[in-house]
Formats: C-alpha cells, structure tokens, sequence
C-alpha cells in the first residue's frame, strides 16, 4: 500500500532522527514523561481518525466518549471499594484486566448506540448536518456526567501505586509511565493486526474506500460502520482507564481538551490514517514537553499548533496523508 | 479573586452577626425581624443585579454566593423599597466567560429598575465588566475579586476606568492579590523557612498576579526564584503537570507555590507533586486553594488528597476573626439547607452596602436614574463608613477597600480541613 520511493522515506527517516535528538535533549525522564501523555492523545486520535476514514465524520463528541470512559472507571474502582494502590500482584492484574474490559466494551457499546441514534439517519445528509450533531452529542455527555457526579474534579481510586518506581535507562521511572507506555503500544498494535488482517478489517478499510462498491462486494455496510465506532470507542474508553490510573482526577469537563488535541494530532498524522493518528499523538506529546523544558509551558498549545500549521503547509493531508483511505 | 472561605464558617459566619444586629450604619435593623419579603410589597420597586458564575465548574461557589445576595435582601429590608434580586449566569459551557459577564452588565445598564450589581467572581470577568459599570455609572460590588489590575493604577486599573476615571463605580470587599501574593511569600519565607521556591501559575488574572506578587516579596526577603520567574501553564496543560514538575524536582526546591485556583490545576498539581516523589516538599497558594474541607467534593483538599495535602499553606483575603459566625451560617442554613459557601458571607456584606446607600440616599428619590447615580456615590465616597458582616471599612479612591488583612491557614491532618494559624494586616494606612 505504500510505494517505496525516495520520498516516502522523508517522512520516517526526519522524524526518526528528530526522536533520537530529542531523546538526547529531554533526558530519559521527560522522554518517558512525553510518550505516556503522547500516548493517552494517540490513543483518543486513533478513534477520531477511523470514524472519520470510514464516514468522513469529525467526531467532536470523541473527546467525551474518553471522559466517560475515565468516569466509568472511577465508578467501577470506587463502586468496588478501592481507595488506593493494589499492592498484590495478582489482585492488581485481575483488577487491571476487568477495568479495561468493562471501560471499553461500555464505552464501544455506547459508541455504538451515539452512531445509531444521532449519525446513521443523517449517513446521507449534508455533511454539515451530522457534524452538528456531533457537537450536540458532546454537549449531552457532558452534561449527563455533571448532572450525574457533578461539576468539581472527582478522584479516581489510583489502583497503581503512583510512586513505585523501577528502573529504566539507568534512571528511576514511575511504573505507571512503563505500563501506560505498553497498553498503548499494545492496543495499537492489536487494532493494526485487526485492520490489516482480518476480514472485519479489510470490510473496514473497504468501506472506507467506497462504501458502494463494498457493499455490492456483500460488505455489511451498516455492521462494518457500527463496528468502526465500536472499537474507536472502546480505545477512547481504554484511554479513560489511563486517564484515571495515571493522573488520578477526572472532570466532565476533560474530554473537550483531550479531543482537541486528538484531533489536532489525527489530523497532523494525515486524517483516516490510523499511522498517522498514533505519531500525531506522540507528536503532539513530545512538543508539549519540549516546550515546558525549554521553559515556555504557556506557550505549549502555541507550539503544538504551529507545528500543525508548519506540516499541513508542506504536506496539506498530514504527515502520512499519502496512505489515506482511499488508497490503503 | 476569591476571597474564599474564610475559615469557611467563619466568614460566612461573621456576617452574618452583623449583619443582623448592626444593621449596618444605616438600617435595617429592624429589618432583622422581618420578614421574609423583601421589604414589603409596596414601595418602588427596584432591583439589585447579581452576576456569578451559576453553572459549571465553578457553580459551587457562584450559587452559594447568590444565595447569600438574596439572604441579605430578606433579612434587611429598606422602607419604601421593594427590592428584588435578578441573577444572570456569566459561565458559558460551564466556564467563566468575560464576554458573557459583559453582556450580563449590559443588561442590568438597559434596565432602568437595577440600582446596583453584585459580582462578578473571577477578575477576568471584572475586567470585562468594568468599562460597562463605570460608563453607566451603575454600582459594582464585587464580594471576590482580588486581582489589582482591576482597581489600581499602578496595575493599570485605570484603563479599565477610561469613561468616568474620577467616578469609581466598582468596589469591592476583598483585598487585593498584590497583598495576598506577598503575604504567601512571607509564610514561605517566614513561617516555613524556606529559600529556594518553585512558582506555577494558570496564566489567568488571578493567578498570575498572585504568582507574580510572590516572586517580587520572596525576592525581596532573600529567597530564590528557580529559573527567576513564575511558570505558566496555559489551559491545555492544566490537567498534566508531570513534566513540569520533573523540571522542578531537578532544580531541588524547598517550597512550591501555586497561583490559581483549584479549578485551573491547584489540587492536580499538588497530587502530581505527590505521584512524582516530591510530597514532601511544602506547598503554597492563595484563597483560590483554600476552598474547603477534604470532604467538599471538588475542593482543594479533596482533589489532591487528604494525604497528598500535608505541609500545604494558603492565604485568604479577608478577616478571620469576625464576630459570631455561627449566626451567620445558622441563618443561611435555616434558609438554604446547606453551609454557607465561601463567598456567600461577602455578597451578604456586598448587598448590605447596597441596601444601606438605598436607605440613605434613595428615599423620596423617584427617578430610578438619579436613585442609580446617588448610590454609586454615597458607596464610592471615602467619607462613608459601612458596618456589615465582615466588619467596619471604607473605599478608597480606587475603590478597594481599607480592610486589607490577609488570613493563614494550613492543612490540618486531623480535621482533614484547613486551620487558620496567623493573620496579618498588610494596611498600611490603617482604616
């Protein structure tokens, strides 16, 4: 799917020597400090960017799905009467295991209840429309979550203990950096495998090429589409779950600039390109950590889109465009 | 902006004291006893605009603050007068918003029956609000605001004052940050011992005057400022911490001071700090943390933990030691079946100055104009003493007022609530 030209190569070769720069700049704790925030992001795009490769929908109330799924997190920790770190290992991993299960099969579910009532009856109005709704949508989970468990910052039952710490790199490292480092790699890979290898994914990727075509081809266009919102969802939930475990807090109010940014990070990857939503995610990451050690924290949104600016200039559909849909 | 809680009760609470006897200078003491209406259902009728934030985030201390506005119209009715009270929301999406908090003043200039405005919470919105009262010549009592930029010249206060510079129409009872900024340093310096402080603010009015205030006084009483200045954190960062304090625990810090609210990070950073090894080092703040107990759901304390909170200092801009708080939250309980919220004492002492220019400029006075412009000056006058809840003060030719005593607290573990150890006056004029 990809051709192998000389400038295919750009893209990865600048940005491989850009990290190892960095890596030597930031020193391994910001680095790790920048891949674990990088990650949650990537992990947000990456449902915002299949939606969109599939029905060219912004998903605005993505960002709110994340929210609801750190809120179904919180509900589940403390509705199961945990307050603090988990310190038997078994225990620990069972609970671990069942938290991402539920976050993420209620949230996919939830995804997939969004798309049936408020995008499928507008799959072939004005692109305008469904939009809206998308905005709409946001609204209503957030304000279903304030009216629920309120307005102020709600603790999440932080099951890892947030200072246990091993090393790494030759430097001490907070575990949960480590082990939120790992699921979204591992989610990330698991959602490639399923895309590139199976034959829901390859109704995906068909669908997003030309949904009439796939459908004469016999492709469940109705199923393929309920399933793309089922697992962008459910990562969303899953970065909820990483939300709470890593920083401990959730609001109603979280998924606004969390979406943002993943959408900043879906569209600096090349929109639709599942790749390209995970770099935009890291990207964005590590441009936010550079700028707070270069010292100029309040500048960090500044950074980050200038960056988007810079690269959408050069390379109008993002930094892995070529590969959009319509040509996986 | 906040003057928060005061102790909590305690503020709340000494307003209420007064409130109810005094009568303040003017008047209503009767008032006391009566009834519940507004001051009966004759007289002209006029109103007093409120504007808080009433939805979002920070509904938990516009609502309570309201609520007090509307306590002390009950309790003090002017003869006369049937004064009714209009609340309009300046949060859109649950946010502040200065657009909104102008628009909202607009309303209450068009409409010939408001005599006078409490509000609003946040400095931002004050500074949105500002031009628009002080063109229209329409009393502004803000029971929070402490941001100097809104009143001083030296911050610029006149800027926002272009109109009518000479004709002050936005007061307030909180004193100002400048002074809250330095009475943070000198707890670090002082109290703590501390020389070496790592200083974050959230980038908004508030926040970055108070943040700026403490590097200037902790400077200037010998400490050190890593990397010589306070670092911002625009909104997107507020909810991630983490690489910022791994920049501050490699400069090895004594003391972290916050300037912002819980609303823009205090309680997450705090937490971070925690998560990141750096419990142990002491941590410093405004009124903007200082925002309840470990069990007010959303506060300071219960955001960054009962645990995470130890060694934890703030400052309040206010009295702590006021009369009889109990009455205060006892009447406001008996009204609203909750605690009083940290504001809602000074809106109560906010709308008694309001109700006592009322009494004593407004009666006989039938053109609703000229009752509006009466007011603003009798309140503006340094020459006018009030009497309410928070205690005796003037204005001053910026319009802040002459009680300018900050409040300590710390964390206490046991109460798993903030304990107020010294207050200081910063006022240098005496009243």
């Amino acid at each position: 799917m990809d051709r192998r030209s000389y400038q295919g190569l750009i893209v990865p070769i600048a940005l491989l020597v850009l990290a190892i720069a960095d890596f030597i700049y930031l020193q391994p704790l910001q680095f790790i400090n920048a891949l674990t925030i990088g990650g949650i992001y990537a992990l947000i795009a990456l449902g915002y960017t299949m939606v969109y490769g599939i029905i060219e929908l912004i998903n605005f109330a993505h960002g709110d799905v994340f929210m609801c799924g750190s809120m179904v997190t919180m509900a589940m920790l403390t509705g199961l009467g945990f307050r603090g770190a988990i310190h038997q290992p078994i225990e620990l991993i069972a609970i671990l295991i069942a938290t991402f299960l539920v976050a993420m099969v209620v949230m996919g579910i939830v995804g997939v209840i969004i798309e049936r009532i408020a995008y499928r009856p507008l799959r072939n109005a004005p692109k305008l429309a469904p939009l809206i709704t998308a905005i709409g949508v946001s609204f209503i989970l957030e304000n279903i979550i304030q009216a629920v468990v309120g307005p102020q910052q709600i603790s999440v039952p932080q099951i890892m203990d947030p200072q246990s710490q091993v090393s790494f790199l030759g430097v001490d490292v907070s575990f949960v950096k480590l082990f939120v480092i790992f699921i979204v790699i591992a989610l990330m890979i698991a959602l490639q495998l399923f895309v590139g290898r199976t034959n829901l994914g390859r109704a995906m990727r068909s669908t997003a090429i030309d949904r009439e075509a796939a459908s004469l081809m016999g492709v469940n266009i109705d199923l393929t589409i309920a399933l793309t919102f089922f697992i962008g969802s459910a990562l969303a939930g899953a970065a909820g779950v990483v939300q709470g475990l890593y920083f401990g807090t959730t609001n109603f109010q979280l998924g606004f600039e969390a979406g943002l940014k993943a959408f900043t990070a879906a569209v600096l990857g090349g929109i639709g390109n599942t790749t390209g939503a995970a770099l935009g995610g890291f990207i964005i990451g590590f441009v936010e950590v550079n700028a707070t050690v270069l010292g100029y924290s309040r500048w960090a949104e500044a950074f980050t889109f200038t960056v988007l600016v810079l690269v959408l200039v050069f390379r109008p559909t993002g930094l892995l465009g070529q590969q959009l849909a319509e040509r996986a | 902006m906040e003057l928060k809680r005061l102790g909590v009760l305690a503020v709340a609470a000494a307003m209420a004291v007064t409130a109810c006897n005094t009568g303040s200078s003017s008047s209503p003491s009767s008032s006391a006893s009566a009834s519940g209406g507004a001051g009966g259902g004759s007289g002209t009728a006029v109103t007093i605009g409120v504007d808080f934030p009433m939805s979002g985030g920070e509904a938990p201390n516009g609502v309570p603050a309201a609520n007090g506005v509307k306590l002390a119209v009950k309790e003090n009715p002017v003869p006369g007068f049937n004064v009714t009270v209009n609340v309009l929301d300046d949060a859109v999406n649950g946010v502040h918003n200065p657009q909104q908090g102008a628009k909202n003043l607009n309303q209450f200039v068009n409409d010939p029956a408001t005599v006078a405005v409490v509000g609003p919470y946040n400095s931002n919105v004050g500074a949105a609000e500002i031009p628009v009262s002080n063109a229209a010549g329409l009393l502004q009592c803000s029971p929070a605001n402490t941001s100097p930029t809104l009143t001083k010249p030296d911050f610029g206060g006149l800027d926002l004052r272009k109109t009518h510079p000479d004709q002050i129409a936005y007061v307030r009872v909180a004193t100002t940050d400048d002074i809250q900024g330095a009475a943070g340093a000198d707890i670090a310096y002082n109290t703590v011992g501390a020389r070496k402080a790592f200083v974050v603010d959230d980038t908004e009015t508030y926040g970055k005057g108070l943040a700026d205030q403490f590097v200037k006084t902790f400077k200037e009483l010998g400490g050190t400022v890593i990397d010589g200045d306070s670092h911002g954190v625009g909104k997107a960062q507020q909810t991630d911490f983490t690489a910022l304090l791994t920049q501050a625990k490699a400069a090895d810090p004594d003391y972290v001071f916050f300037g912002g609210v819980t609303t823009t990070g205090g309680g997450l950073l705090r937490k971070q700090m925690v998560n990141q090894g750096m419990g142990s080092i002491p941590f410093g703040g405004g009124d903007g943390i200082v925002d309840g107990s470990a069990a007010t759901s959303g506060s300071f304390l219960n955001v960054a933990g009962p645990d995470a909170a130890m060694n934890t200092y703030g400052t309040v801009a206010a009295t702590h030691d006021i009369p009889d708080p109990d009455k205060f939250a006892s009447a406001y309980k008996a009204e609203y079946n909750a605690d009083p919220g940290s504001y809602s004492a000074a809106s109560y002492a906010c709308t008694q100055l309001i109700l006592d220019a009322l009494k004593n400029v407004g009666t006989g006075v039938t053109d609703l104009a000229e009752m509006r412009s009466k007011i603003r000056a009798y309140i503006a006058n340094p020459a006018t003493t009030f009497t309410t809840v928070l205690g005796s003060f003037h204005f001053d030719e910026n319009g802040d007022t002459s009680q300018k005593i900050i409040s300590d607290y710390k964390y206490d573990p046991d109460s798993q609530d903030w304990k107020f150890f010294q207050q200081k006056d910063f006022g240098q004029s005496g009243s």
